[in-house]
């Protein structure tokens, strides 16, 4: 099956990510984020025939797809749970863009979002919640600092082969930030970051700082995946899947088979095939920002410069809106927040946004291509997709 | 054996040994241990003594820990080890100043107690 160009994202929908839930559950942040992608997708509930979620962040996930269906009364003819970590918001695209390949469905909600405090993985209960039992059992006994020490031991390992610096993994924040200050919905929006202040700011997890850290908020997005050709009829130009990759090799980081050779690139590789693509086609990127090593990662795993070429790639390239290679444009999770599995979805977002030249201020000027990546656990699952403009 | 190998795998380590999970099938030995070799999923596995011998893969020294029992502890080395028997396995780097601490670094196993388990944990050791 021809899977390329077969569906398109019609809808989009993200609410401003919040630092608490302001006594709102998943289930409302949900509701509230469907209705607005749907009708920016000119769609009526009823239209909608295919559900897939990412998980909830208080409530039982225990028939997740149904308690969100009930909630929302709608009555799928396909539905779903997508649970890849910090790539589930792309695996339900992805997972969407099959169902409507492939008959099943004519149009697809993508429904993400939570309610995450600051501190929503700090203690032993945070940390042990995310940690399968092999992990309790012969990691936590060792003080691991849950996501921060696992990106922080991929963070050394590439300063060990590569050279990279501290300095260069920090203009990722800095040039991301310049993006944010022209994003309204971003949580960090209010001044500029200079590499010198992601530097002063506490080291965490060394060699990782506080400012190269997402902070966990609440929110919700969501994305409407419909058949290309009822695409046609949507009131904002449709934007097409051209490809799509996934790849995973470990769940946790110490059996991963290497700390800088990541499964990104299969999964990159991948969907750029699909495509018919190459990276240095992309005119933005939108990738995974947990931390900045994520970044600068993902850009040499998925192509964008060489393996171990990463720090000096984005030291001497301008990342934010107006640069070479636009990356991030509404900030990233850096500087927007991560509000939950939701996170994942505002780079899928953005990339629409730009590509349908709906990105105000801070939109790119050549518009035709993007490439996002969604990024679970500690550089574990991966979920890559490659849009394209009308 | 395969019914208690988390208990074989404790009851060395409270004798201050290390022992891995080797299948004879695939010739190698992997980590954590567990019912059916991953390599080729059979359940005929051996336990192996291991060198104690291996190198730090990489490493991030906590400064700020939200584990109680840590919370005194910091600064403190948080380590992935690979051992000479191929396998990688997550621990401590104990008694290594700072300066000297990098990846790739020779390390040997060393034991502490920790809320009542005896640990592997590791230690500096001279190149070879």
């Amino acid at each position: 099956m021809q899977l390329s160009r077969k569906a398109s994202i019609t809808g989009i929908s993200e609410l401003p990510p919040q630092k608490d839930g302001r006594g709102l559950r998943t289930l409302d942040l949900l509701a509230q984020a469907a209705r607005l992608a749907i009708e920016d997708a000119g769609l009526l509930k009823s239209d909608i025939d295919g559900l897939l979620v990412t998980p909830p962040s208080e409530d039982t996930a225990f028939m997740w797809p149904a308690q969100v269906a009930e909630y929302l009364q709608i009555f799928p003819a396909s539905l779903n749970m997508v649970e890849l970590g910090g790539a589930s918001a792309a695996g339900c695209v992805n997972r969407a863009a099959l169902l409507v390949a492939a008959g099943i469905c004519r149009h697809c909600l993508c429904l993400s979002g939570g309610v995450w405090g600051t501190r929503v993985f700090n203690d032993r209960e945070g940390k042990s919640a995310v940690m399968s039992g092999a992990e309790l059992e012969y990691e936590l006994p060792y003080g691991p600092m849950g996501f921060n020490s696992g990106y922080a031991l991929a963070a050394r390992r590439h300063m060990h082969e590569y050279g990279t610096t501290p300095e260069q993994l920090a203009k990722i924040a800095v040039d991301q930030r310049r993006s944010a200050l022209l994003n309204p919905l971003a949580l960090f929006n209010q001044s500029a970051l200079t590499v010198e202040e992601v530097l002063a700011s506490p080291l965490i997890v060394d060699p990782i700082h506080l400012l190269e850290i997402v902070r966990p908020c609440s929110g919700a997005a969501a994305v409407v995946v419909s058949r290309a050709e009822t695409a046609l009829d949507a009131p904002c130009p449709p934007v097409a899947i051209l490809g799509m990759g996934e790849a995973c090799t470990h769940d946790s980081i110490v059996y991963a088979p290497s700390l800088t050779a990541t499964p990104i690139a299969l999964s990159a590789k991948r969907a750029f095939a699909m495509a018919g693509v190459k990276p240095g086609d992309m005119d933005l990127v939108s990738l995974y920002d947990c931390y900045t090593i994520t970044v600068l990662l993902t850009l040499e795993e998925a192509g964008f410069c060489p393996r171990g070429e990463g720090g000096r790639f984005v030291a001497s390239t301008d990342l934010s809106f107006q640069g070479a290679l636009p990356c991030n444009t509404h900030g990233g999770q850096l500087s927007c927040g991560q509000p939950s599995y939701a996170g994942g979805m505002s780079h899928v977002i953005e990339a629409v946004r730009q590509l349908r030249g709906q990105a105000g201020k801070r939109q790119v000027e050549r518009r035709r291509l993007a490439f996002v990546n969604g990024n679970g656990g500690v550089l574990s699952t991966q979920s890559s997709l490659v849009l394209g403009g009308d | 054996m395969p019914e208690s190998f988390i208990d074989f795998f404790k009851e060395k380590c409270k004798h201050g040994e290390l022992w891995l999970p080797y299948c004879p099938h695939c010739q190698k030995a992997f980590f954590y241990p567990r019912r059916q070799c991953p390599f080729c999923l059979a359940e005929g596995w051996q336990w192996k003594p291991a060198s104690g011998r291996g190198r730090v893969y990489s490493y991030t020294i906590v400064r700020v820990s939200a584990l109680d029992e840590f919370r005194g502890a910091t600064p403190y080395v948080y380590a992935l080890i690979d051992l000479e028997e191929g396998v990688r396995l997550a621990s401590n780097v104990v008694d290594c100043p700072e300066e000297i601490l990098r990846p790739d670094m020779p390390v040997k196993l060393a034991w502490v107690t920790r809320e009542g388990r005896q640990l592997p944990v590791f230690v500096p050791r001279d190149g070879d």
